[in-house]
C-alpha cells in the first residue's frame, strides 16, 4: 500500500487516498483502488475440491484462471444468496490475480490519510485482527480499511501452496 | 561498474552472437580432443574464438579480449602444429572458455564484475613461451602445488604467475616430466582440484543459454503470417454473417453459412496451432550438446574411459519441456558414470572394452518423445539395493519379500537413497534420482528401467511433446466436468455398480484376470451426490508409471483437445489436481492429475 496513489492535498495538510468500498453483511469496507484490477458480476465457478471452505472455486477471467475466495465465509459471516448486486473483486494480492466475492460495490471514495484511525483493539466480527489496517470514521459512515495481503496467513498459504 | 554501451542493439547483437559461438565451441573442443588431426574442426574454433575477442575488443570489453587473446594464442599455436593437443591443455583451454563464458554472462546481466583472469591467464601462458613443448608437462606440477580447496583468487594467481615467469630450463623441465609422469596414475585425484575453479564459471556458463530469445526459421514465421492472414478474413466473414443476420437479409441461408464458417474456422486455428506448436519446438541437441562436456570432465575426475554416443539430437520438443530435461539428464548421466561404469581395469577383468559407452537417444514415439540413457556397464544389482533400502530403514524386511525386482529398483527413486558408501563430489547424497523422479514427474512424464546385472542399464524417459494443449477425455462426476489426460488412460468402460467388490476395505473391480483397485472420484473431490440411484457408471482406468487405477465417474463426455491453464500459486499444490482448462462454453474444468490421484490413494491406504 505504499505505493498509493497520493495527492497532495493543501486543504486537508494530508495526502489523499482513493478507496473502493463494497458492503458485507451491512458493513461498510474499503480498499485501496490500486489494489483492485476490476470489478465483474458473478460468473459461472467452477469448484475446486480439496480447498479451504471459503474458497469458491475458480472462474475464467478472460483466458486466465484465477481463483474466487468468498469473504462472507472467509470472515465467517452468514452465507447469502447472490443476487444482482453481487460483485467479484479482481485484486492482486502477493502477486497473483484472485477475486473477492462481496455482497455489493459501492462507490470510490477520497479521503485523506489523516482520517484513518489505527483499528479499534476488539472486533465483534469474525475479520481477524491483522487484516485491518484501520478504520475511517466519518460523519454519517464507518468503513473498515482492510489489507488484504495480510488477509492470508503464513499458514494458509502453506494449505494453499507455496507463495512468496 | 555497469555497462557504458551507447548502442544497446549492437550490444544484443554481440551477446546473441557470442552466445551461440561459447555454445558450439564447448561441442567442438570435446570433439577436437578426439579427432585432433581435424584441421577443419580447429579452424573454427580459432575463428569463433577470434570472432568473439574481435567483437568484444570493438565494444570495449577489456577483461573478455585479454582472455580470448590469450586463448586465440595457445589455439593459433596448436593449429600451427607447434603445440601438441593434450588433455592439460584441454583443460586450461576449456577453463579459459567457462571465464569467458562467466564474464559474458556478466555483461548479459548488466553489470560488469572485477574478476580474477590471471589465475586463468597465467596458466595459459605457459603454452606460449617457446619452450612450450615442455612446459605442457609442467602443467601436471602445477595441479599438484595447488591447494585442494577452491583457492583465493589473488594467492594463486601469484604463484602461478611466479611459476610461470621462471623460465622452464631443460633438466628441470626433463625432471619434471619424469616426475609428472611417475606421478599420473597417482595424481588423478589430485587432479580434481584442477575443476574446482572451473565449476563455479560453468554455472554461469549455464545459466548464459538462457531461452528468453527464440530464432524462428523465416519459412516458420512467413507460413504463421499466412494462417493469421485466413484468420483474419474468417474473421471478417463472421462480422459480415453476424450483421446480415442482425438485418434480417438472409435469416434462411444463417445457420448453413455459419456452420461452414465454423467448419473453416476450426480448420484455420487448428492449422495455426500447430504452427505455432512448431515454432516453441527446439531440437533436443538444445540440452545434449553441453553432455560432451560434462562427460569429458566426469570421466577425467574418476579415471573412467567413457565413450559417449549421442543419437537422435535432432529430435524436436516443446522449449518447456526442453527447459526442464537438462537437470534430470545430468543426474542420469553422473549415475550411469559413476554407478554404472566399472574402471578400466575392472572392464578388463569383466572382459568387456576398456572404455565403456554411455548411450544418450532420443526419438519420437507417438505423441510422446522417448530419451534414454544407457550403459554398458555393471548393471544395477537389485540384492545391492534392496539392502542399502533396509539399511537406511526406508523400507522394511517384510515389505522387502512382497517386492518384485521392478519395485526394488523403484527404490532408487526414494528421497535418501543412495547405494555410494561415501558422497563423493558427484553423487551418493541421494537426491539425485529423487531429482529425477520430481522432474519428470512435473513433465508428466513415464520413467522405466531396464537392468541387465553385468551388462548394464538404461533408464528410459518418456515425455509428453508439449506441456501447454493436451489431448483429454471429458468426464462428468456429478455434474462436475473434469478432464483427464488421455495420455494415461488406458481404457475406458461401462460397468454396473454390482460388479463392485470390496477387499481390505478398498473397492476392486475384476477385470480380466487382474483385480484393479478403484477411486470414486465422486468422494476423492467431494461431489455433492446427484445421482443416488443409477446402478450403473463408467470406470476410466489410468495408468503411472507402472500402476493402475480404475477412476469411477457418472459418464464420459468425450474426448478433446485443451489448453492447461495453471491454477494460479494459490492452488498450486491440491492433490488429484493437475490444472484446468477453459471450455468451449467458457466455463472453467479441472484437469486430474492421474499420479497425484495413485500417490494419494496410497497414502490414504496406509493410514487405514
Amino acid at each position: 500500500m505504499e505505493t498509493a496513489l497520493t495527492v497532495k492535498n493543501e486543504e486537508f495538510g494530508g495526502e489523499l487516498i482513493q478507496l473502493v468500498s463494497f458492503n458485507l453483511e451491512k458493513e461498510e469496507y474499503g480498499i485501496n483502488v490500486l489494489m483492485v484490477r476490476e470489478i465483474i458480476r458473478m460468473l459461472n465457478i467452477t469448484r475446486v475440491p480439496n480447498t479451504p471452505r471459503y474458497v469458491e472455486g475458480v472462474i475464467n477471467l478472460r483466458g486466465k484462471v484465477i481463483p474466487i475466495i468468498s469473504l462472507r465465509r472467509k470472515f465467517d459471516l452468514m452465507e447469502a444468496e447472490y443476487d444482482k448486486r453481487t460483485r467479484i473483486m479482481v485484486m492482486e494480492v502477493v502477486g497473483e490475480l484472485m477475486g473477492f466475492i462481496v455482497d455489493e460495490v459501492s462507490e470510490v471514495i477520497r479521503i485523506s490519510e489523516k482520517e484513518i484511525q489505527p483499528p479499534p483493539p476488539v472486533v465483534s466480527s469474525g475479520i481477524e485482527q491483522e487484516c485491518m489496517s484501520g478504520v475511517i470514521n466519518q460523519a454519517d459512515r464507518l468503513l473498515v480499511l482492510l489489507d488484504l495481503e495480510r488477509m492470508f496467513s503464513a499458514d494458509e498459504r502453506r494449505l494453499f501452496g507455496n507463495v512468496g | 561498474m555497469a555497462i557504458d554501451c551507447e548502442d544497446q542493439e549492437l550490444l544484443d547483437g554481440f551477446l546473441a552472437e557470442t552466445t551461440e559461438l561459447l555454445e558450439k565451441l564447448d561441442d567442438d573442443l570435446i570433439s577436437l580432443e578426439k579427432s585432433p588431426e581435424d584441421a577443419e574442426l580447429m579452424n573454427r574454433i580459432f575463428r569463433s574464438i577470434h570472432t568473439v575477442k574481435g567483437a568484444s575488443s570493438f565494444l570495449g570489453f577489456d577483461m573478455l579480449v585479454k582472455v580470448t587473446h590469450k586463448t586465440e594464442d595457445v589455439l593459433n599455436r596448436l593449429r600451427k602444429g607447434e603445440l601438441k593437443l593434450n588433455p592439460e591443455i584441454m583443460d586450461v583451454v576449456l577453463e579459459a572458455v567457462d571465464l569467458v563464458k562467466t564474464l559474458v554472462a556478466d555483461i548479459k546481466g548488466g553489470d560488469i564484475v572485477e574478476r580474477d583472469l590471471e589465475g586463468t591467464i597465467s596458466k595459459l601462458i605457459p603454452f606460449l613461451s617457446e619452450n612450450a613443448v615442455e612446459a605442457t608437462v609442467l602443467a601436471p606440477v602445477f595441479t599438484t602445488a595447488k591447494e585442494p580447496s577452491p583457492p583465493p583468487p589473488a594467492e594463486p594467481a601469484q604463484a602461478f604467475a611466479g611459476a610461470a615467469e621462471a623460465p622452464p630450463s631443460k633438466e628441470a623441465a626433463a625432471a619434471d616430466r619424469a616426475l609428472a609422469k611417475a606421478a599420473a596414475p597417482a595424481v588423478q585425484p589430485k587432479a580434481q582440484p584442477i575443476k574446482e575453479p572451473a565449476k563455479s564459471p560453468a554455472k554461469g556458463g549455464e545459466e548464459l543459454a538462457d531461452n528468453s530469445t527464440v530464432r524462428v526459421d523465416v519459412k516458420r514465421l512467413d507460413d504463421l503470417m499466412n494462417q493469421v492472414g485466413e484468420l483474419v478474413l474468417e474473421r471478417n466473414r463472421m462480422i459480415q454473417l453476424h450483421s446480415d443476420y442482425q438485418t434480417g437479409l438472409d435469416p434462411a441461408g444463417f445457420s448453413d453459412d455459419f456452420g461452414k464458417l465454423s467448419k473453416r474456422l476450426n480448420f484455420v486455428t487448428s492449422e495455426l496451432q500447430m504452427q505455432v506448436l512448431k515454432m516453441r519446438m527446439l531440437p533436443v541437441e538444445k540440452v545434449f550438446k553441453k553432455f560432451p562436456r560434462i562427460v569429458r570432465n566426469l570421466a577425467r575426475d574418476l579415471g573412467k574411459e567413457v565413450d559417449l554416443v549421442i543419437i537422435g539430437e535432432e529430435t524436436e520438443l516443446d522449449r518447456s519441456v526442453v527447459d526442464e530435461i537438462g537437470d534430470p539428464l545430468i543426474h542420469l548421466i553422473r549415475n550411469a558414470l559413476d554407478h554404472g561404469l566399472e574402471t578400466p581395469d575392472q572392464r578388463l577383468c569383466a572382459g568387456k572394452n576398456r572404455t565403456g559407452t554411455v548411450v544418450l537417444s532420443a526419438a519420437h514415439e507417438g505423441n510422446q518423445i522417448v530419451i534414454s540413457i544407457k550403459d554398458d556397464g555393471r548393471g544395477i544389482d537389485p540384492e545391492k539395493v534392496s539392502r542399502k533400502a533396509i539399511e537406511k530403514g526406508l523400507i522394511t524386511e517384510e515389505q522387502l519379500a512382497s517386492m518384485g525386482t521392478r519395485e526394488i529398483l523403484d527404490l532408487l527413486f526414494l528421497p535418501g537413497f543412495s547405494t555410494k558408501e561415501q558422497a563423493t563430489d558427484l553423487s551418493g547424497r541421494g537426491v539425485g534420482m529423487d531429482v529425477v523422479r520430481t522432474n519428470i514427474r512435473k513433465l508428466n512424464g513415464i520413467i522405466e528401467i531396464k537392468n541387465d546385472v553385468g551388462r548394464g542399464s538404461e533408464f528410459i524417459l518418456k515425455l509428453p511433446l508439449t506441456l501447454a494443449i493436451i489431448q483429454s477425455l471429458l468426464v462428468e462426476v456429478e455434474r462436475e466436468v473434469y478432464s483427464i489426460p488421455l495420455a494415461s488412460v488406458i481404457e475406458t468402460m461401462r460397468v454396473s455398480k454390482s460388479e463392485f467388490h470390496m477387499i481390505g476395505g478398498q473397492e476392486v473391480l475384476k477385470l480380466r484376470d487382474s483385480v484393479l483397485p478403484l477411486l470414486r472420484l465422486q468422494q476423492t473431490f467431494g461431489c455433492q451426490e446427484v445421482y443416488r440411484e443409477r446402478d450403473t457408471c463408467y470406470v476410466v482406468i489410468v495408468g503411472v508409471a507402472e500402476k493402475r487405477i480404475g477412476l469411477i465417474v457418472t459418464r464420459l463426455l468425450g474426448q478433446q483437445e485443451v489448453a492447461i491453464k495453471s491454477l494460479g500459486k494459490f492452488l498450486s499444490n491440491l492433490p488429484g489436481i493437475g490444472g484446468s482448462t477453459i471450455m468451449g462454453d467458457g466455463r472453467v474444468a479441472l484437469i486430474v492429475d492421474p499420479m497425484g490421484l495413485i500417490g494419494g490413494s496410497e497414502a490414504a491406504g496406509a493410514r487405514k
